[in-house]
C-alpha cells in the first residue's frame, strides 16, 4: 500500500511536472491535519505567492481546506498535494482572512462562474470578509500581476456566500471543525478554525511565530484576542507564518510582547511630539533582533496604528 | 530596505540608515520629460509656461510606502520670504492617482518659509511633482518617486465611525514659542476624506466623496498658509506648517469640506 501510493504520488507528481504544477509539501501535524509551510518573504522583495501556512484537513465523509495561497497557481499545488492523499470530496474552503497570501488561490478550488447547482465546495469566511476583499480587490489583483507577472494567471479574488458572525461547526464526518469569527484584531476579519478530534487550531494570521507581525486591524483588539487565545485548550496550533507548534501561549506570549512594545512606544513618540517618520525609524527598536523582515514591516505597523492613535 | 544588521547595539545605525532610505533622491529633470501623465498635467495645468527644475525645492517621502493610505510627504523651500522676494503658492501632483493635482498650499512672507509636511495618498507607484511658484510668476519644478498603492480605493471607514466627530481640530507648536523666528504649528483634522472611489458593499456603489477643501490660518489675523485639498490627503488629515510670529498671539484655523461646512479652532501662542 505505501508503495502503491509513492508510486501514485511518483506519477501524479511527473504528470503535475508537465503542466508545471507541482504539488505543494505539505506535511501532517495531526492525524488527518496537513500543512504547507509558507516561506518568509516580503511581498516587495522575492514575493511568490508561497508565504502563508495553509493545508487541509480530512474527515471520514470529506475534507476542508483551511487557506488557499497567494495566487491561483499556489492553490493548484495545495489541491495537486491534497489529491496525492485523499480522493474524498472537498466541500469546504475556510478563509482565516482577506489577506492576498492567503486568499488568492481560492480560485483554484471555486469556479466562480460555475451554475449555482453545480457541486463545488462551499467558500466560509468571517462576516466582514465579503466588504474587505470587495474594498481592496483592485489593489490586490494590480499587486499581484505586478509581483508574479505571468505567475498571477488566474488569481482573482472569490468571496464567500457563506459567512460566520460569531461561532460555526461543520462535519466533515467524525471529525467537527469548529470556526470562530473575532472583532477586530489583525484584521477586521480574522477566523479561527479549531479541529476538535486532535486538539489542533490553525490561528490565521491571529499568530505569527519568527515572521514580525504585521497589523491591519487594531493592536488592542489583537491583545485582547491573544488574551483569549491563550484559553483554548490546544494540542498542536497552526500559525499563520512559521513553525508549527506545541507551545501556544509561548508563541502568544512573544507576540504579545511586541505589540505591546510598539504600542507603547509609538504612543509615547506622539507624546513627546515626534513623527510618523521618526517614530517608524524608532519603535519597538527593542523588538528588533527577534523577528524576521522586521524592519520593512514594522516600519508598516507603525505607519498603519500611528494617525489612529494620534487621535487617542 | 534590506538591512540585515543584528544585535541592539546597532539601534543608531539602524535609525539613520532608515532615514536615509525615506529622503529619496528627487529625479533629474531630464527623467522627467520622458513621464506621460506628467506632460499631460503640465500641459493642462501650466499651458505654454516654462518650468524650471529646482533642487531647491527639497522633497521627503519614502521611496517605498507601508501602504498607499498614509504616505508621510514633505517639502521645503529654499527661497527667499521676503516682500520682495517670496513663494506665493506650491502645487502637489501625485501624477498616477485618479485625482493627480492633490494640494495647492498658498503662502505668503508671514508663513516665515514655504513649508509643509503632511500625509497623502497613492493609488499607484507614482512620481509626486511638486510646483512652486514665486511671487514674479517664476516657476519651479522637482519630483520624488514613490511605490505604494491602494490608498485612493481602500477601505474606508463605516458612517458612523468616521462622522462622529469630523471636522474636530488638535493643534500644537512643534516646540517652544520662538519670538521674533519662524515658529511650527501642526493641525489635525478629523475627517474620513471619502476619495469618491471607495466601494461600499452595503449600496453596491461607491461612497460619495465628502473631504476638506480649504483650510484657512492666520495669525493675529493676518493669513500665515492656505490650503486648497483634495482627495489626495489622508484621511484625519495632519499638515505641519511655519508661521512668523513677532509677537505671542491668537493662531486660527478655519476649515471648510465640499459641502459646505465649516469649522474652526484656534491655540494662543507666547502668552
Amino acid at each position: 500500500m505505501g508503495n502503491l501510493l509513492r508510486v501514485a504520488w511518483l506519477l501524479a507528481a511527473a504528470a503535475a511536472a508537465q503542466v508545471g504544477a507541482a504539488p505543494l509539501r505539505v506535511e501532517q501535524v495531526a492525524p488527518g491535519v496537513y500543512v504547507h509551510i509558507g516561506q518568509h518573504k516580503d511581498f516587495d522583495d522575492g514575493y511568490d505567492g508561497d508565504i502563508a501556512n495553509i493545508g487541509f484537513v480530512i474527515g471520514t465523509d470529506a475534507v476542508a481546506v483551511i487557506d488557499t495561497g497567494g495566487s491561483y497557481a499556489v492553490g493548484m499545488a495545495l489541491k495537486e498535494a491534497l489529491r496525492n492523499i485523499t480522493r474524498l470530496p472537498i466541500r469546504y474552503v475556510i478563509n482565516t482572512h482577506g489577506h492576498p497570501d492567503h486568499v488568492f488561490g481560492n480560485a483554484a478550488f471555486i469556479d466562480a462562474d460555475a451554475d449555482k447547482g453545480s457541486a463545488q465546495p462551499q467558500l466560509i469566511g468571517h462576516a466582514m470578509l465579503p466588504q474587505a476583499m470587495a474594498s481592496r480587490s483592485d489593489a490586490y489583483l494590480r499587486n499581484l500581476k505586478k509581483q508574479l507577472g505571468s505567475a498571477a494567471e488566474k488569481s482573482t479574488l472569490i468571496a464567500p456566500r457563506q459567512t460566520v458572525r460569531h461561532r460555526l461547526t461543520i462535519d466533515l464526518g467524525q471529525r467537527k471543525l469548529e470556526l470562530t469569527a473575532w472583532p477586530n484584531a489583525h484584521t477586521n476579519n480574522d477566523l479561527t478554525v479549531f479541529d476538535v478530534t486532535t486538539g489542533t487550531l490553525w490561528t490565521g494570521d491571529l499568530l505569527f511565530i519568527e515572521r514580525t507581525p504585521a497589523i491591519d486591524g487594531t493592536v488592542e483588539g489583537w491583545l485582547s484576542a491573544i488574551d483569549e487565545l491563550k484559553n483554548v485548550k490546544a494540542v498542536v496550533t497552526v500559525p499563520g507564518h512559521g513553525p508549527v507548534t506545541r507551545d501556544k501561549n509561548g508563541a502568544l506570549a512573544r507576540q504579545r510582547a511586541y505589540l505591546a512594545t510598539l504600542l507603547q512606544d509609538v504612543r509615547s513618540s506622539i507624546r513627546q511630539g515626534t513623527d510618523m517618520t521618526g517614530t517608524m525609524a524608532t519603535a519597538a527598536a527593542s523588538e528588533r533582533t527577534r523577528w524576521q523582515l522586521f524592519d520593512v514591516v514594522n516600519r508598516r505597523n507603525v505607519n498603519a496604528i500611528y494617525p489612529a492613535l494620534e487621535w487617542e | 530596505m534590506k538591512n540585515r544588521l543584528q544585535g541592539a547595539r546597532c539601534v543608531n545605525v539602524f535609525f539613520s540608515l532608515a532615514t536615509l532610505a525615506l529622503s529619496a533622491f528627487p529625479l533629474q529633470a531630464s527623467a522627467q520629460g520622458e513621464d506621460k501623465p506628467w506632460a499631460a498635467l503640465q500641459k493642462s495645468y501650466f499651458p505654454g509656461k516654462k518650468l524650471e527644475a529646482a533642487p531647491f525645492v527639497r522633497l521627503t517621502a519614502p521611496s517605498r510606502a507601508a501602504s498607499g493610505d498614509q504616505v508621510p510627504f514633505a517639502f521645503s523651500i529654499d527661497h527667499p520670504m521676503t516682500a520682495k522676494q517670496f513663494i506665493k503658492s506650491v502645487t502637489v501632483f501625485v501624477d498616477a492617482n485618479p485625482v493627480p493635482l492633490t494640494a495647492v498650499f498658498h503662502f505668503n512672507p508671514q508663513s516665515g518659509k514655504a513649508e509643509i509636511s503632511t500625509r497623502i495618498r497613492f493609488e499607484s507607484d507614482s512620481p509626486v511633482h511638486v510646483v512652486a511658484e514665486s511671487n514674479d510668476g517664476r516657476l519651479y519644478v522637482n519630483a520624488i518617486t514613490v511605490k505604494a498603492s491602494g490608498g485612493c480605493s481602500g477601505p474606508a471607514p463605516g458612517e458612523n465611525v468616521a462622522m462622529a466627530g469630523a471636522g474636530k481640530m488638535k493643534m500644537a507648536l512643534d516646540g517652544p514659542f520662538k519670538r521674533g523666528d519662524v515658529n511650527k504649528a501642526r493641525l489635525l483634522i478629523k475627517h474620513p476624506m471619502y476619495t469618491g472611489l471607495q466601494r461600499d458593499l452595503s449600496t453596491h456603489g461607491f461612497r460619495p466623496a465628502l473631504f476638506i477643501d480649504k483650510i484657512d490660518v492666520t495669525y493675529n489675523g493676518k493669513p500665515v498658509m492656505t490650503a486648497d485639498t483634495s482627495i489626495g490627503i489622508s484621511e484625519n488629515p495632519s499638515i505641519q506648517f511655519g508661521f512668523l510670529a513677532d509677537q505671542p498671539g491668537a493662531l486660527q484655523v478655519v476649515i471648510r469640506d465640499n459641502q459646505g461646512a465649516t469649522f474652526r479652532q484656534s491655540l494662543d501662542v507666547g502668552g
